[in-house]
């Protein structure tokens, strides 16, 4: 197992220079920062006093390897626009996006797990081909629409909620709602395909045979084995919530890291754009290690692979 | 003697202490703004762009040189009148007496001193900090209600550079308590002397502000509280202000029709921009047999646009058909009436005769024209305009390859050698401020980066005319010659066509009418960072249906 740890840490090592190196080669193919603070009719003089002024007068490679120099100490930067450390910046918005995620998973589940329990229990039937439509209204529906139609259905025509930024708990449902659509549609495919996998095993026909009840059977016996690969999803699920938040915290001004990053590549915040697109891919090796070593746990054929 | 004496300073005492809680009392509720952008969100005006410091830093910090409030342009601001010496080399401003920061300092020629030198030294952020190191020599305090500033030669455009109507360089900051707490402390308690005071900052969130309880210059607030917030998505925005979660929202002309039919009120601020298209590198030997390099040419280009339709189906009809390029109203030094009655003529659609100019310049059945769309952050109805005029060409018989492209990636192709865009047509805009010369010399100058009409290697008739005026219109002192010579500089360009102009834009606010009373902007400036003083409650002017 600590083997199975060393070889994944090492791995996301590699990963994370490799997307750091990618992110500030393919940032500065985009423009530079300096065009987006000063008017359009600036000098060329007044230009090249910013430049010099934001540290982007030298050669690409140069820059690089203070950037990496930099990064090696923990140090990413200053934000071009905030005039804060890149990282600190992250960490002050990070709270504000977390506490999105779990009520958004929490969603997903309560709606999708059952639903695709029931879909599997009548394959082919019609409830099972009403769940298939609410899967692919969840996957299909964009959130920058639904979370738009939410505000104008609950907020702007029946009044009953606040149409968007941070508050108290009306100003996190309808966030919640867009961020989990997706997800209980995935929680509902997922688990479905799961299930039936799952009723057609031995260990579920013994049941049966033993003579328990068909509810014990699927809630008991075929659920609790149907959950392991959603417990992996889960993991994909929280990675898809932390990188697509931008989305809908950009549609309700709730200032989470998702804002941010839409903050950072609008401005040309290279710093920023760096650090937090490397903190993110921390934080989903860190979750996605997680979820594995605890996946590990769970199935010892996944640790003796 | 003594008795009336004593009457008169008791009453003025009396008057003082009771003056203020009543003040404060008649100044009610919060004015709640949503606007797309706080830009970098810092309360340090060295570390701002424009259109920042006029949304937010506005607020609390007042200019050197104000605001012509009711024509737009140029006005008094911290300085009540400046004066320009006889040499052109030295212009005097005159501070308005009894003006404090927020912690009671008195706000004096040594303040303008230091928020100048501030702003033209190391760390600085802004936008002209070079141009300013350059060209200004010194700065002098003569006594605390004057500072002379020294040029190296005449700058006449100096008071509007240091407008708000212009540029954010001209901020008053206070000496004395940046110097005792330090910049960073600053930062995080800034303090200023406009008439709303320093709250809360949260970024990317919102910025908090309370009215000062004391008479000002610019107006004393009626709310007592302002809480600016950062609503990134215009649908969100409208919905705020829809519920009253908001009060104003910034929005754009594609919004206004739906905010209208939610019941909101649209204020539309009056030569905010213009719209223009302009041909890149039209005068280089490369480009000599090209279609675009012959004014005529280009001419007819201006002809087969119907600008009439384009406001009223771009801009819902709440834009206007433009003076010549980068001039306004208000702009100064500059014969507006006469060159309004020009664009009208000039700037008129007539595709018979855009046809018959095509054909008469060899190209009956038009060319290909490559053209290259693009809009600055937060004015995407440009490419809805540049897309329509596309369109317009093709029916005169010009093919048109169009591109589009993201402002980040469009402005760097400028610079340089201009490979991607040399031989083509753009989209572009200009933004609305009362100094032509600046613009232009930005523009055409053949030292500039978009030298449009020429560079140093290739200046040509036009050129050389364009650069001859525009050296004597810098120099000259006199307001009546110096308007001849701005309209000289006006008709060389507009003449070549190289920059045409397709519209005179405005900026669009929706308003709950429940929650804020009537009001108006300021002629030429969007952001209303210098207009929430003077936005009544809405009992104290209700919005006429």
């Amino acid at each position: 197992m600590k083997r199975y740890i060393a070889r994944r840490l090492l791995q996301g090592v590699v990963l994370l220079f490799m997307v750091a190196t990618i992110v500030f080669f393919l940032g500065r193919l985009t423009g530079n920062p300096v065009d987006l603070m000063l008017p359009e009719d600036a000098t060329a003089e007044d230009r090249a006093n910013l430049t010099q002024t934001l540290g982007l007068d030298g050669p690409l490679g140069e820059q690089f390897l203070i950037f990496a120099g930099k990064a090696l100490h923990g140090d990413l930067g200053n934000s071009i626009r905030m005039k804060q450390p890149a990282v600190d910046a992250f960490f002050d918005r990070l709270p504000n996006t977390l506490v999105l995620i779990p009520w958004a998973l929490l969603l997903g589940m309560v709606l999708g797990i059952p639903l695709g329990v029931v879909a599997a229990l009548n394959r082919g039937g019609l409830l099972d081909r009403a769940a298939g439509t609410i899967a692919v209204l969840g996957v299909a529906m964009p959130s920058f629409w639904l979370g738009i139609l939410l505000i104008f259905v609950f907020s702007v025509e029946l009044g009953w909620l606040p149409s968007s930024r941070m508050g108290g708990p009306a100003h996190y449902v309808l966030p919640v709602i867009t961020l989990g659509t997706f997800l209980v549609a995935g929680f509902m495919r997922i688990t479905r395909s799961a299930m039936l996998e799952v009723m057609e095993s031995e260990f579920v026909k013994l049941a049966r045979i033993k003579g328990l009840s068909e509810t014990a059977v699927i809630w008991k016996h075929c659920l609790r084995n149907a959950l392991i690969p959603v417990l992996t999803l889960w993991g994909v699920f929280v990675s898809n919530l932390i990188t697509g938040a931008i989305v809908t915290e950009t549609v309700f001004a709730w200032p989470g890291i998702g804002r941010l990053t839409y903050e950072a590549v609008i401005y040309r915040d290279f710093p920023l754009l760096q650090a937090v697109i490397i903190l993110k891919s921390i934080l989903i090796l860190v979750i996605n290690l997680g979820v594995d070593i605890l996946y590990a746990y769970v199935d010892p054929r996944i640790r003796l692979a | 003697m003594f008795r009336h004496f004593a009457s008169a300073v008791a009453l003025g005492v009396a008057m003082a202490v009771v003056a203020s809680p009543l003040c404060a009392q008649d100044q009610k509720g919060t004015l709640v703004f949503a606007v797309e952008s706080l830009g970098a969100q810092t309360l340090d005006p060295i570390l701002e762009g424009r259109p920042g410091n006029a949304v937010y830093q506005a607020v609390m910090y007042d200019s050197l040189v104000g605001f012509d409030l009711a024509k737009g342009g140029v006005g008094p601001g911290v300085a009540e009148r400046w004066e320009l010496s006889a040499d052109g080399l030295t212009w005097s401003f005159f501070i308005r007496p009894n003006q404090v920061f927020h912690n009671g300092d008195k706000l004096t020629a040594h303040d303008v001193k230091f928020s100048l030198e501030r702003q033209m030294g190391p760390g600085s952020l802004a936008s002209a900090a070079a141009s300013m190191r350059r060209t200004i020599k010194s700065i002098e305090v003569v006594d605390d209600l004057t500072v002379k500033v020294n040029t190296n030669n005449p700058q006449l455009g100096l008071p509007a550079g240091l407008s708000r109507a212009v540029a954010p360089e001209g901020a008053i900051m206070p000496k004395n308590y940046i110097e005792k707490v330090g910049e960073e402390e600053f930062r995080k308690k800034p303090i200023g002397s406009g008439p709303w005071k320093f709250v809360r900052n949260v970024p990317g969130d919102r910025i908090e502000f309370t009215a000062v309880t004391t008479p000002h210059w610019r107006g004393r607030p009626h709310f007592k509280d302002l809480h600016l917030l950062l609503v990134p998505e215009e649908s969100t925005r409208v919905a705020m202000v829809r519920t009253g979660e908001a009060a104003i929202a910034s929005i754009g002309p594609e919004t206004m029709l739906s905010a209208t039919r939610g019941g909101l009120e649209v204020l539309s601020v009056p030569g905010t921009m213009q719209a223009i298209f302009q041909f890149w590198g039209t005068w280089k030997p490369e480009l000599k047999d090209s279609p675009i390099a012959k004014p005529r040419v280009r001419q007819a280009l201006s002809l087969a646009i119907d600008r009439k339709q384009v406001i009223e189906h771009v801009m819902n009809g709440r834009a206007r058909l433009p003076h010549p390029f980068a001039t306004f109203a208000y702009t100064e030094y500059f014969s507006a009436a006469r060159w309004e009655k020009w664009a009208a003529e000039a700037y008129r659609y007539d595709p018979a005769l855009a046809k018959k100019m095509l054909a008469e310049e060899g190209y009956p059945n038009g060319f290909e024209l490559r053209f290259a769309n693009t809009a600055l952050p937060g004015t995407q109805f440009m490419v809805d305009i540049g897309t329509a005029i596309a369109d317009m060409w093709t029916k005169v018989g010009v093919k048109v390859t169009l591109k589009h492209y993201e402002w980040g990636s469009f402005a760097p192709m400028e610079r340089g050698d201009q490979a991607g865009l040399i031989g083509w047509a753009s989209m572009y805009r200009t933004a609305g401020r009362p100094d032509a010369p600046w613009r232009y010399d930005g523009a055409f100058s053949p030292e500039s980066t978009q030298r449009l009409l020429g560079d140093k290697d290739n200046c040509g008739e036009t050129c050389q005319e364009y650069v001859k005026t525009y050296r004597a219109l810098i120099a000259e002192l006199d307001r009546t010659k110096r308007t001849a010579l701005t309209d000289r500089m006006v008709e060389i360009t507009s003449n070549s066509w190289t920059v045409v102009p397709i519209l005179e834009g405005m900026g669009y606010y929706a308003i709950n009418t429940r929650r804020v009373g009537q009001f108006e902007a300021i002629p030429g400036r969007h952001e209303l960072g210098d207009v929430f003083e003077r936005i009544p409650r809405p009992e104290q002017k209700p919005w006429k249906k």
